[in-house]
């Protein structure tokens, strides 16, 4: 049993509401990557180091990141650092549990991507003259990148729909926390979530279509 | 035989076709009522997990009203509308305040229960009274009537930052570890969490200036048939003596009036 009218209209009219919202949550999964890469970068040259320590703080970061929840890492980054006395807004505190759980899975991914390359084109550049730095930055990185490429760009993609957790801490302005509070006011709630899920789609859609260009562009062979 | 078995029939499947939710309801021999049981006083779980509060209290007396079995539904705020489209409550008593915007979508009874409005407060935050809040970071539970007051009056102030939260014990969690310097929320949840001892480093610092918040049993916006039950049975609880007794139960004090001045209902 199902009965509900659906009002479209009353949704439609708070489209441009959630489209600023949609943008809110674009700008923070594409800080998250940024961030993310780097630190997964960071996160593979620790593993690579051989260093005890730095090891373990790889394993550790990508252990937690990879199997817990989404949820409980932002939720954490929000609540769990605060009881440390360290008050960090909604949009900070969900920037820094993506970002946390995107360099988790990235560092893998870079990780697999690193054992596709045969060590002996970091011998041969060295055998040039390289420097370690330099056979690293030159010739490894590069084609890292160029196979975790697509992996990134599903990593971008759930970046995108794990904004929704936001509302965990009190986000009120990306896509979902507006959508939320939307519902509050209307009780429009099926309307106003089937516009959102259309919206995450399309953005999703952009990103996967985009990639695929940007990849058939960058990688000719 | 045959023609009093067709008109057996008959009768079943005339009856079957007027059924509306009311009677749904007393044939299944169930009411599923739709509680919000993060919300103490009103809804919460006691030491063993059993369902207590006003409005589980309130539950129980419509289903006995009724002749039927109560069943409590939890049901987080933001998720009493699914719930009740999608068919898994009957009725909403879930201190659901009965705004204009949300009768377009759902049928509301005459209010069951009134609240006021209570500022709490971090005692580091300097905040001692609605209006120093002003410029301060504050929060109340999503989809509330006092969120959506709240919010309104941190963009009327221009300075200062609303937060929602998607439970009350998130709000107070967050108010006692600093994040929020100051709530807007009933009054009687104040008072029960403040008193609770949880969320150390919080006190109630005065009254919020809003109209009071006046919420109302909910289903079905087309069920007139039960729409007219539940107002019936709100104003027997009144007219019973039940609502004080109730409220004496639950929150205690001076019971609020239902009545609207200069009003007819």
């Amino acid at each position: 049993m199902f009965s509900y009218t659906f009002q479209w209209k009353q949704a439609f009219a708070k489209l441009p509401l959630m489209l600023d919202g949609a943008l809110v949550t674009v700008e923070i999964a594409l800080l998250s990557m940024a961030l993310g890469i780097v630190l997964a970068v960071a996160l593979t040259g620790f593993r690579l180091s051989g260093n005890r320590f730095l090891v373990a703080v790889t394993a550790a970061w990508v252990e937690v990141a990879r199997n817990t929840p989404a949820l409980f890492q932002i939720y954490m980054a929000h609540f769990g650092i605060a009881s440390f006395g360290v008050h960090l807004s909604p949009y900070v505190s969900l920037l820094i549990g993506i970002t946390f759980n995107n360099a988790g899975y990235l560092s893998e991914n870079f990780r697999g991507a690193l054992k596709a390359i045969p060590d002996t084109q970091a011998r041969a550049a060295r055998s040039l003259g390289m420097s370690a730095v330099q056979a690293f930055g030159y010739v490894v990185l590069p084609q890292m990148l160029r196979i975790a490429f697509l992996p990134i760009t599903n990593q971008m993609v759930w970046a995108i729909l794990m904004t929704s957790l936001g509302v965990t801490v009190g986000m009120n302005f990306d896509l979902y926390g507006v959508t939320q509070d939307l519902n509050a006011l209307t009780f429009r709630t099926f309307e106003l979530f089937a516009l959102a899920a259309v919206i995450f789609y399309v953005i999703t859609k952009i990103i996967q279509i985009g990639a695929r260009l940007i990849a058939n562009r960058l990688f000719r062979y | 035989m045959k023609t009093l078995i067709t008109a057996a029939l008959l009768l079943v499947s005339a009856s079957a076709a007027q059924a509306d939710k009311l009677d749904d309801i007393i044939s299944s021999g169930t009411l599923r009522c739709a509680v919000v049981l993060d919300f103490p006083p009103m809804g919460f779980r006691d030491a063993d997990n059993n369902p207590q509060g006003f409005d589980v209290d309130y539950c129980n007396d419509l289903a006995a009203a009724l002749g039927v079995t109560a069943e409590i539904v939890e049901t987080p705020f933001p998720e009493r509308i699914p719930a009740l489209m999608s068919g898994r409550v009957d009725v909403g008593v879930a201190s659901t305040s009965d705004t204009l915007e949300r009768a377009k979508t759902v049928g509301f009874s005459v209010p069951y229960f009134a609240f006021e409005m209570a500022v709490t407060a971090n005692e580091k935050s300097g905040i001692t009274s609605y209006e120093t809040m002003k410029g301060k970071v504050v929060g109340a539970v999503a989809g509330t009537y006092e969120a959506i007051a709240l919010e309104e009056q941190v963009k009327a102030w221009g300075e200062g930052e609303f937060r929602p939260y998607q439970t009350q014990a998130d709000v107070f969690l967050a108010l006692s570890q600093g994040q929020l310097d100051g709530t807007v929320s009933t009054s009687t949840v104040a008072q029960a969490n403040v008193k609770s001892g949880s969320y150390p480093g919080i006190a109630v610092v005065g009254k919020a200036p809003f109209d009071t918040d006046y919420v109302a049993l909910f289903t079905n916006r087309e069920e007139y048939g039960l729409i007219n039950y539940l107002n019936l049975f709100v104003n027997q609880q009144v007219r019973t003596g039940r609502y004080e007794e109730l409220y004496a139960k639950w929150i205690g004090g001076d019971v609020p009036s239902l009545v609207v001045p200069n009003t007819y209902r």
